[in-house]
């Protein structure tokens, strides 16, 4: 019921030209010097502060690093470090990161899972749709800062911030807690 | 159809939640929150411990001391040592804060389990305790107390109250995840001293009386019971380190500066503050007296204070404490300790070492490294050290998030 609507979402975003681009995943690999203190080498975030990226789709990784670069979405530490990639080195970038495989371990019952967020990003938070972001073992701060910044529309998307809209603080913790205590493992695709 | 799809999601939700406000009046109320009593310890032991052990191998120091694991803790930031020393509190920038305990004081700790868990934490990263034993916790929006925490923390439901309520330590909408680990200390004053980090690499204009106003991009006080809040310290983007000098009483605070201008600018901060009210210079300089570029046009306000060391840019400045233990040699007597977590997108990594700064008669400061080598031949961290706390005995624990671990640092004067 809900995909229809996140089909028509994902068709309505603005295109972004690093999607377009083909990806060199070594390139990237190098690149990724200047991510790998916070996000990992292979995408296995290092402080709590960052999401584990490895095995998100390189459109989404591509996208964001797009929008951080044009300032449609604002970090302190990744503006600074977006504003300087050329659409391929994104692309290189998102091809790398996104050569990974995102495995999650959930050790709950898959009722519990907060039915506001499953049907995109999944019950044990690997993403079912492109448009959306594994949230597998994303810390509690994590989520919670960006369900706090859709809500209060610091960061938009036409489907998050009509979600977050409707949070509580409780819910939202919740929904952190439920994806924080799920198991992540992300490994190289050879 | 997704309207509705939400609507009703968010209506089964809520029936779910069990609210975290709710644990936290209990423990206020006295009441017990239910939680199940037994041990959640951290596995000190294992290949874990030993890959701490054999990093630690690297690391270089004056002659006579000595570095070894003394706790691994998950995420460890910053601590306080309880008076007594039975006990000390680690706090993260996750969701948990751990007790560490030594109780056959072999200076290796032996017990590290997560501290009044059924309080929902969000960053709590500070935590200070005064000389009369109440420990503070201060999160991203909150800060708590814990009366006699020394002696009531075995049990999950501890002995609490709310000193700042959630959501009134700042205003909700200013709430950023970036530079909302705070810190505090109990200052000579007997008051509650709490670093703000304004959540900007450099804040627009329009949002300088509102962090004025609160003490964003500063140093708030207030009684420990949450009345007289007021700004002490201006001009600062985000300090994660302070304490105050054991004889004069004088703050002095780290400060982390500004990104994205190069590799070598701006350099980060040692700040000494002499009175209420100061004004080190953030946003119109970004570091020392670099000025920032969005700031470049704007008037300097009068009297802005220039650091008391300009440290290497990017190394990332964090929890300090001044010595005052008998165990190391006379010249650190007084001296800082400072941490450097190490830089985060610097083309050659700088810092992830220990600092440590000398004050001659004049009240000149000089830094220099005293411990090195969690940088590895690849260029890799193998630890990222956060904050330095003293135990009784005079030797120095310091936190490291990156590897999860606390490490003690002790002294013995070398043969003749």
């Amino acid at each position: 019921m809900g995909l229809g609507g996140i089909f028509l979402a994902s068709s309505a975003l603005s295109p972004v030209a690093a999607q377009e681009l083909a990806g060199d995943p070594e390139v990237g690999r190098k690149l990724s010097g200047q991510c790998r203190t916070c996000h990992g080498l292979e995408g296995f975030a290092r402080i709590p502060i960052a999401p584990h990226i490895g095995g998100e789709p390189a459109s989404y990784i591509a996208r964001q690093l797009t929008a951080f670069r044009d300032g449609t979405r604002e970090h302190e530490m990744m503006s600074v470090v977006a504003k300087s990639l050329s659409d391929q080195q994104i692309a290189d970038l998102a091809a790398w990161y996104s050569g990974h495989q995102a495995t999650a371990s959930l050790n709950a019952d898959p009722m519990d899972a907060p039915s506001a967020c499953i049907s995109c990003h999944g019950e044990d938070g690997i993403a079912l749709v492109e448009d959306a972001p594994n949230l597998a073992g994303e810390t509690v701060p994590y989520i919670d800062t960006q369900l706090k910044a859709f809500r209060l529309g610091k960061r938009t998307h036409q489907i998050m911030s009509e979600i977050a809209a409707e949070l509580t603080d409780e819910e939202i913790r919740e929904i952190a807690e439920w994806y924080a205590s799920i198991g992540l493992e992300i490994e190289l695709v050879e | 159809m997704k309207s509705l799809s939400v609507t009703t999601a968010a209506l089964a939700l809520m029936a779910s939640v069990a609210t975290a406000q709710s644990n936290l009046d209990k423990m206020r109320g006295v009441q017990t929150t239910g939680t199940s009593y037994g041990p959640q310890f951290i596995e000190q032991g294992g290949e874990k411990a030993e890959r701490i052990r054999r990093s630690l191998e690297a690391i270089t120091m004056p002659d006579g001391f000595k570095i070894d694991l003394y706790a691994v803790v998950p995420d460890a930031r910053h601590m306080a040592v309880a008076p007594q020393g039975t006990v000390m509190w680690v706090g993260t920038r996750k969701t948990d804060i751990y007790t560490v305990t030594d109780r056959d004081r072999d200076r290796v700790a032996d017990e590290v389990e997560p501290y009044a868990s059924p309080i929902d934490y969000n960053v709590p990263n500070g935590l200070c305790i005064s000389k009369d034993g109440f420990l503070y916790s201060v999160e991203a929006n909150r800060v708590l107390v814990y009366p006699a925490a020394e002696f009531f923390w075995e049990n999950p439901d501890v002995a609490v109250d709310v000193v700042v309520p959630q959501g009134e330590l700042i205003p909700p909408e200013e709430e950023s995840f970036n530079h909302g680990a705070r810190v505090c200390k109990i200052g000579p004053d007997n008051k509650l001293y709490i670093s703000l980090g304004q959540p900007y690499n450099v804040p627009p204009k329009d949002k300088l009386d509102l962090y004025n106003e609160w003490g964003i991009g500063g140093i708030i006080r207030m009684d420990r019971d949450g009345s007289n809040r007021e700004v002490y310290t201006r001009g600062v983007r985000n300090s994660v380190g302070h304490d105050f000098h054991p004889e004069t009483g004088d703050l002095w605070f780290t400060d982390n500066q500004v990104d994205g201008m190069g590799d070598d600018i701006p350099p980060g901060e040692l700040n000494h503050q002499t009175a209420m009210g100061q004004n080190f210079g953030f946003p119109w300089y970004g570091g020392g007296t670099v000025r920032t570029n969005e700031y470049m046009d704007e008037e300097i306000p009068d009297g802005v204070v220039n650091p008391a060391v300009e440290t290497v840019a990017h190394a990332a400045d964090l929890g300090m404490m001044f010595y005052t233990g008998k165990m190391f040699p006379a010249e650190y007597k007084n001296a800082i300790f400072s941490a450097q977590h190490g830089s985060w997108n610097r083309t050659t990594p700088v810092g992830a070492r220990l600092m440590v700064t000398t004050i001659d008669e004049e009240g000149n400061a000089t830094m220099k490294p005293f411990a090195e080598g969690w940088i590895d031949e690849n260029g890799e961290y193998t630890g990222r050290p956060v904050d330095i706390a003293q135990l009784g005995d005079g030797s120095i624990i310091v936190s490291d998030d990156f590897a999860g671990a606390l490490y003690r640092i002790s002294y013995e004067a070398p043969a003749q």
